[in-house]
Order: C-alpha cells, then sequence, then structure tokens
C-alpha cells in the first residue's frame, strides 16, 4: 500500500539543518491500521504528510499503491490524493464559512453530485452529525468538528485515510470516539495510519512504529 | 462543491475585506467615469471659452498685401464664397468651425463703421453636417437673422441706437438686433449683418474675403503649428493663406496641455492607489486563508482551482465595483459636473459606453491587483499551515 524507500526529509534553518527523517524505510500493507508514535520532533508529521504526497522528501522515494507520489506532476498527484487519500488532523481545518455537510463535499476533490451529496449525508448518519448538517464549524463541539473532517476524509471512498494526531484537541471519550470511528472505517477495508502521541489507538492497530529523530526507533505488533 | 459557491460564500463569511475591495474598484472607476463624463463638455467648454475669444485662424486669399491686411483689419481681395465648403470633405486637420465673413470700413452716418457679414453656418471638418452660429465675435446670441444687426458699443453710444430700432444702411433698412457691451476692440465700431446681407449692401454676392476659423486641438505637439497649418491650407485650399494669432493659439495650447497634464497626473496614481488597495487587501485575504489553502491542498484542489478561487473574488469584485462606480462616477459628474461647466451644462449626460468599459476593464485591473496575492496562494506550502498545532 505505501512504501518508504530509504526517504531522508532535511529542514534547513538558521541554525543549520534539521533531519525530520534520516532514512526511513518502511513497509504499510493495505487494509493495515498502523499507529505511528513518538515525541515532538521525532518526524511523524513529516512521515504522514510525506506519505499523502504533501511535503517532497529530500531523497528517497514514497510509492502509494505501486504509485511514486513525487515522480508525478503537481496535477497529477492532486488528482491522486483526491481519489485515494483522505486526510484528518488534529487541528480539524474545517473551512469556517462552510456549513458541515458544505464541508464534507469538500472532500473527494471531484465535481458535486446528487450521489456525492447522499453518500456525504450517510456518512454524516454514521458518524451521528446528521443533525448538525447545515451547522458552520464554529457551532460545533470538538468532537463534532473532528467526526466532520472525518466524514470529508471519507467521502469518495479512498483507500488511505492518513490521521495527524485526531485526537490531540479531544477529551478522553470524544478521543475514544473518534478512534472508534476511524477503527470502523479500518473493518470496512481501509488502511489507516494514525499519528499520536499516546497509547489511546494502541488496541485498534495491528503495528505500532515508535519514531526517534526521524528513524524508526522500534516496532511492536500489540496482540 | 463548486468554486463559485466558495467564493460567495467566503465573501459573505469576510464581508469587510470584500467591500473594502470593492470600494478601490469603485472609486477607481467613478474616477475615470466621472472625469470621462464630464472630459467632453470640458473639452466644448474650453472650446466654446477659446472661440469665445475670438478665432484664431483667418484665411484670407492668396495675394492678399499682408501689410495692407494688418492696417485696415481685413483683406481687400475676395474669393468665392464657397472655397469654405472644401473643408467639409476633409478629416484629421488642424482646421475646425470654419467661418466664412466678409467685411470691410465704409463711411456711413458721417463716420468710419466695419461692416461685417457672418455666414449663419460653421462648417466642421470631415463631417457634412453644419454647426449654427451661435457666437458671434465673442459676444452672445443666436446667428444673425437677415434683415438684422448687431450694433457695436461706440456706434450705439453715439447714434443713441437700442435693440428694436430700425436703421438705414446702405439703402437697406436693418433692424437692431442687438447692441452689443464695450469690448475694447474694433468691434465697438462694428456692425455685424448676415452674409447674405452684408454681401448685399457691399455688392459682392456669392464673395468673402476672409475664413475665420479654430486651431483644431488634436495636433500633434512636435510639430510646429504654423508650418502644419500651412501645409494643410496649400492642400485644401492652394488660392488662400493663412495667420495664425499667435496669443490665443498659445492659450488655447496651454489651456490643454494644463488639463492633459492634470489628467496625467491624477488617473494613474488613482489606477495605482487603487491597485495597491486591492493587492494589500487580498494578501490579507490569502494570509487569513492560509489553513483553508493548506485543507484543500490536501483535498486534491489543484493549483489552478485554488487560483481561480482568488481570481474569481477579484472578477467578480471587479464587475460589481464597475457597476457601482459607473453609477457613482456618472452620478458625481451629473450633481457635480454643471456647476464646473456652466457653458456647457446642458451636455453632461450618462455615457453609456463607459459602463460597458468599465465592465470590461474593472474585473482585469481587479484580477491584476491580486496577481501577487493569488501567486502566493498557489506557490504556498500546505504542510507548513497543515503541520501547525
Amino acid at each position: 500500500m505505501i512504501r518508504f524507500e530509504d526517504v531522508s526529509r532535511i529542514y534547513r534553518t538558521r541554525r543549520g539543518e534539521v533531519k525530520a527523517l534520516d532514512g526511513v524505510t518502511l513497509y504499510v500493507e493495505a487494509h493495515e491500521f498502523l499507529v505511528v508514535r513518538g515525541p515532538s520532533g521525532s518526524g511523524k508529521t513529516t512521515l504522514l504528510l510525506a506519505a499523502g504526497g504533501m511535503h517532497r522528501p529530500t531523497s528517497g522515494r514514497v510509492l502509494v499503491n505501486g504509485d511514486d507520489l513525487y515522480a508525478m506532476g503537481p496535477r497529477e498527484r492532486a488528482a491522486f490524493r483526491a481519489r485515494n487519500i483522505g486526510f484528518v488532523f488534529q487541528m480539524f481545518h474545517l473551512v469556517p464559512y462552510l456549513t458541515v455537510l458544505e464541508n464534507v463535499l469538500l472532500g473527494g476533490g471531484v465535481a458535486a453530485s446528487r450521489a456525492r451529496r447522499e453518500e456525504a449525508v450517510r456518512l454524516l448518519e454514521r458518524l451521528d452529525m446528521r443533525n448538525r448538517e447545515s451547522h458552520k464549524p464554529a457551532e460545533l463541539s470538538a468532537g463534532e468538528r473532528q467526526r466532520t473532517a472525518i466524514a470529508r476524509a471519507m467521502l469518495g471512498r479512498p483507500n488511505l485515510i492518513l490521521a495527524d494526531e485526531p485526537t490531540g484537541n479531544l477529551d478522553p471519550e470524544n478521543a475514544r470516539q473518534v478512534i472508534e470511528r476511524l477503527s470502523e472505517f479500518h473493518r470496512d477495508g481501509v488502511t489507516v495510519v494514525v499519528v499520536t502521541h499516546g497509547a489511546i489507538a494502541d488496541r485498534h492497530a495491528g503495528r505500532i512504529i515508535h519514531l526517534a529523530q526521524g528513524r524508526i526507533a522500534r516496532e511492536a505488533r500489540p496482540g | 462543491m463548486s468554486v463559485v459557491r466558495l467564493i460567495f460564500a467566503e465573501i459573505s463569511h469576510r464581508k469587510l475585506n470584500f467591500l473594502l475591495s470593492l470600494l478601490a474598484v469603485a472609486t477607481a472607476v467613478a474616477l475615470f467615469v466621472g472625469f470621462f463624463t464630464t472630459g467632453e463638455a470640458s473639452e466644448r467648454e474650453t472650446t466654446r471659452l477659446m472661440r469665445d475669444m475670438g478665432f484664431n485662424l483667418r484665411i484670407v486669399p492668396k495675394e492678399t498685401d499682408m501689410e495692407r491686411f494688418w492696417a485696415q483689419g481685413y483683406s481687400e481681395q475676395t474669393m468665392p464664397e464657397e472655397y469654405v465648403q472644401r473643408f467639409a470633405a476633409k478629416e484629421n486637420i488642424s482646421y475646425t468651425h470654419l467661418l466664412a465673413a466678409l467685411q470691410k470700413k465704409v463711411a456711413w452716418q458721417g463716420r468710419q463703421i466695419i461692416l461685417t457679414g457672418i455666414a449663419s453656418q460653421e462648417v466642421l471638418p470631415g463631417s457634412e453636417k453644419k454647426s449654427p452660429m451661435k457666437a458671434v465675435y465673442g459676444q452672445q446670441g443666436a446667428g444673425i437673422q437677415p434683415g438684422t444687426v448687431y450694433v457695436g458699443y461706440e456706434i450705439a453710444k453715439a447714434l443713441q441706437l437700442k435693440k428694436g430700432d430700425t436703421i438705414d444702411l446702405l439703402g437697406a433698412t436693418m433692424t437692431v438686433a442687438a447692441c452689443l457691451a464695450e469690448s475694447g476692440s474694433d468691434d465697438d465700431i462694428r456692425i455685424t449683418a448676415s452674409l447674405r446681407d452684408a454681401q448685399r449692401l457691399l455688392g459682392e454676392e456669392g464673395r468673402i474675403n476672409e475664413i475665420k476659423a479654430l486651431e483644431c486641438l488634436c495636433r500633434d505637439e512636435k510639430v510646429d503649428s504654423i508650418d502644419l497649418l500651412r501645409t494643410q491650407i496649400e492642400e485644401i485650399l492652394p488660392e488662400a493663406k493663412v495667420t495664425q494669432l499667435r496669443v490665443i493659439a498659445k492659450t488655447r495650447e496651454s489651456q490643454r496641455i494644463m488639463i492633459e497634464k492634470y489628467l496625467a497626473f491624477i488617473l494613474p496614481v488613482t489606477v495605482i492607489v487603487c491597485a495597491a488597495w486591492i493587492g494589500v487587501l487580498a494578501m490579507i485575504n490569502v494570509r487569513d486563508r492560509r489553513e483553508e489553502i493548506g485543507i484543500l491542498r490536501a483535498l486534491g484542489y489543484g493549483s489552478l482551482r485554488i487560483a481561480i478561487l482568488f481570481l474569481g473574488k477579484a472578477a467578480l469584485i471587479g464587475v460589481v465595483g464597475a457597476v457601482l462606480g459607473y453609477l457613482a462616477g456618472t452620478g458625481l459628474a451629473l450633481r457635480v459636473g454643471p456647476g464646473i461647466f456652466k457653458v456647457t451644462a446642458s451636455g453632461i449626460a450618462p455615457v453609456a459606453s463607459l459602463l460597458v468599459w468599465s465592465l470590461l476593464a474593472a474585473p482585469g485591473f481587479a484580477a491584476l491587483s491580486s496577481f501577487i496575492p493569488t501567486v502566493t496562494a498557489v506557490t504556498q506550502d500546505p504542510a507548513i499551515t497543515l503541520r501547525a498545532e
């Protein structure tokens, strides 16, 4: 599904070079639920964004479904992302002037149609957000915002969900619910990669990798 | 989710940014429309005022002895009246408002007067149309009716003439249409009649001894004015020659240059200020929307769609700003213009073509002003905003 081949990402700052990723080689299987853990600055988000075609590595290759993401042109990569990848972020990143339903409809990257609208409504129903579809993000709780973001990520049935600290701004109950939802989609056949500090997603994970200083420090398979 | 829906929703969310941008475009358009709507009136006003100073070109028969011309104040030679029509067929020449005249000093009532006949219509080059002669030698009044005369100040004063009196002029009975105010020139000893009457009274039917004209304001500044006038008269009417009243010509030119320089300064400054204003607002808008741009990128929106979000909004601002600016500029011109251009006030009217031009130019102007912010939005690295916690 996702293959990292000796991927490095170096940031150049005034204080010198920072290696966010340092020769990472990783394979994520289709339908896997992978948890990526590590302290702040260990390279978790960089790894996730690189896997989503959002952050070009300094060296190495990233392949998703066998396609080298960074060998594609920007337009092709954007279209690939729209078809295959859904993102969920810690800060939700909902568009403030759109309703919940409209935010969901932003996902998938293809033109609006009745079928897509019906799909969006089904997703909102599944995430217990149907009664909030005409609300603006400012009128939602943090948990509701994140569920909206998950619905948006799932529109168009991507086969890969990349979640960056999806529970970082949530209370424990909402955090648990969000991970449950992601797990449900995983059970439907979606590959899920969750980047997180804590252990909340561990019990759903097929595998956990620990990053430290841009490298995979260790790997574990719970249960 | 269509881009159009996104644009309208964003405008509704960030109303102040939209309204300020709209104000910038509408201001620029309003100034342009205001200037152009009153500009034509300004030009007409200048022409009228300059004409009231007197025609600045005098076309006389070629054989005229110029020393005697200046001593007498007119040519002793005559030419056929129809010569003036040769100018009607010409376009893009430096002569305009051509008026056939015949004048001669005659003895009347024991004094020397200048009897002048003026054609009732001016010839406008490049047009078969003729303009009614409304201003006579710097004085008020419509064209001179046959059988009537305008009497100069000194004559009227000496003979105690007033409007409506009848006089015997070289054997013909004429009615005084007006007694003119003191002019401080030889107009004060002039009696002005229609050209037909003057030709008959002077025994010069079908003849004139001068064509009065205004020098067109449209000539190239680099070309010497009198050289050009002489070259053109040689082509159009080789039987005549032209003299230019330099003081009047210079005044006209100074007036034209002053207005041109004023517009050349004020209009670009307005455009630059408004463009910078729109650009800054668009840049603020891009900064406000960094997170949104980042997530749209993550969701697979390409550079083109992101650019359309910003340029589309700018174009919309341009269209609405063009309409509002046109209405404001026209309203301003109609309200303020008549107070400035009193003589040609009635000529100030809405110019519909300016709306079309505004609708074509303003969206482009707004989009161009938003170009750098749009490039910033398109080239923004989404990872930077999406990484932020």
